[in-house]
């Protein structure tokens, strides 16, 4: 059966847009299947894995788990629309340094977390790191590089 | 197909819940999408409870009471400076809850009503003594939280009945916490525990969470308890009170066995961790 599609107006990535998905419909499946924005993944549908977080009016939320009917008059923002997001960039570089990056899987996920951290404790601790990446599964890094990374780029940032 | 209606105010959310039988109050989502994401649900209609701004916001009621609404996020309770001394406890016990992005989506509405015999929220509010505000097509009713667990998932909400607000007495000058045993940050507890002493530091209030259908809480034991927080065989006696009355399972997180024995050892330690708080203060 073909899910009834209802047209829905959000804000993406500064620009607003229109697009028609099923009535019912997650962000996730939104970004991806309507609208082709590829950055946030589907790991695994149920909101633990943290592949598909992106941001709802600033905050970090799981697309997976949020319904597009919801974001109707909202921000949303994903990492297309983070060019220039001077944390972003440089927990980028880290990433991409210390090795944090494998498959790839996961890093969308991980920086949007790493980066509402480094906005609310800009010098954390490693344990506060691990802590705030909790809900970010990686099966490629064991982690160590992803920690080494958001700990570099809040070093650098602080300077 | 699920068709997502948002109404503005709490009598017509309970008008469209008692319209469409199969329809499902929607409030962080963190777990409703993710069951129905699972195929375990399959609602018609999701009545999505954010555009009602009467279940937003913490407030203190002209009495000195706290009144969370429901849709109130995991979030904002970790933030919340009004919950200090005796209420300091669910403050802290939102604060553990999952991960941060999850926080920033569970309500506290959602979470009581969903029950997870692992939930933070359950023994927390069980601990403050909280009443519940309930709202359906009949009519409101509050109702104590001790009154609200019926067993395993089950509830004394009736279908088509919404919770509004968690209302918690005012808070009083007292050392209080949440200590959760978990596998690793960020997952549901194998067993926790809420704790508050008396202003005086004589007596305590303790709920015990995740080796039951709800909170363990023996009120009885806690008043037999009074005067003797410093005799370590009173205290244990008063843990084997409560080992007695819980119903742990064995599953991912633990044993059964294992969790009657994490039980006295809470109990203890989170004791000891207020009474020093209490002294130094
Ligand atoms: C990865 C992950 C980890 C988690 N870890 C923990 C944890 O460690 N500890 C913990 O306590 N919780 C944990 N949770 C659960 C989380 O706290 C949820 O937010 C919470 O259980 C449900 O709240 P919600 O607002 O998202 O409710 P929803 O998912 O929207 O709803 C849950 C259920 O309650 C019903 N409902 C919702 N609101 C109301 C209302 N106001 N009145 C009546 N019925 C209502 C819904 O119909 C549904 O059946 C976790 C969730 C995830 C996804
Ligand atoms: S896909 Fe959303 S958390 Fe895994
Ligand atoms: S880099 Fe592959 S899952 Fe993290």
């Amino acid at each position: 059966m073909m899910a009834k599609k209802v047209l829905h107006s959000l804000t993406l990535n500064g620009e607003e847009v229109q697009v028609a998905s099923a009535a019912g419909a997650t962000l996730l499946e939104t970004l991806r299947e309507d609208l082709r924005i590829l950055s946030s993944k589907r790991g695994c549908n149920q909101g633990v894995c943290g592949a598909c977080t992106v941001l709802v009016d600033g905050k970090p939320v799981r697309s997976c788990l949020t319904l597009t009917a919801r974001c109707v008059g909202h921000s949303v923002q994903t990492m297309e629309g983070m060019d220039g997001d001077q944390i972003m960039a440089t927990l980028q570089r880290h990433m991409v340094e210390s090795g944090g990056v494998q498959c790839g899987f996961c890093t969308g996920g991980v920086l949007i977390s790493a980066r509402e951290l480094l906005e609310d404790n800009p010098s954390p601790t490693r344990e506060a790191v691990k802590t705030a990446l909790s809900g970010n599964i990686c099966r490629c890094t064991g982690y160590r590089t992803i920690v080494d990374a958001v700990c570099g780029a809040a070093e650098e940032l602080s300077q | 197909m699920t068709e997502v209606l948002s109404p503005g105010t709490i009598e017509e959310a309970v008008a469209m819940l008692a319209e469409y039988g199969e329809a499902m109050p929607l409030s962080g989502g963190a777990t409703l999408i993710a069951m129905r994401n699972a195929a375990l649900v399959e609602p018609s209609h999701l009545v999505s409870l954010d555009r009602i701004s009467d279940l937003r916001g913490i407030d203190r009621t002209a009495d000195g009471k706290i009144r969370i609404g429901a849709m109130t996020r995991h979030c904002e309770t970790a933030a919340c400076a009004e919950l200090t001394g005796s209420l300091y406890v669910l403050r802290r016990a939102a604060g553990m809850i999952a991960n941060r992005v999850v926080r920033n989506m569970g309500t506290m509405g959602g979470s009581v009503a969903n029950a997870d015999p692992a939930a933070d929220y359950l023994p927390a509010l069980a601990c403050c003594d909280a009443m519940l505000e309930i709202a359906g097509a009949d009519g409101r009713r509050s109702l104590s939280i001790h009154d609200y667990i019926d067993d395993w998932y089950e509830t004394a909400l009736a279908e088509g009945e919404i919770i509004t607000a968690i209302t918690l007495p005012a808070p009083v000058e007292a050392p209080s916490t949440y200590r959760k045993i978990a596998r690793v940050s960020g997952d549901y507890a194998t067993a926790s525990c809420a704790m508050a002493l008396d202003p005086d530091g004589q007596g305590m209030r303790v709920a015990i969470g995740a080796c039951g259908p709800g909170p363990l809480r023996d009120r009885a034991g806690e008043d037999a308890l009074r005067g003797k927080l410093g005799e370590p065989a009173a205290v244990a006696e008063f843990a084997g009170k409560l080992v007695a009355i819980a119903d742990p399972v064995d599953d991912v997180r633990g044993s059964a066995e294992y969790r009657l024995r994490l039980i006295p050892r809470l109990v203890s330690s989170v004791l000891s961790e207020l009474t020093t708080q209490k002294e130094t203060a």
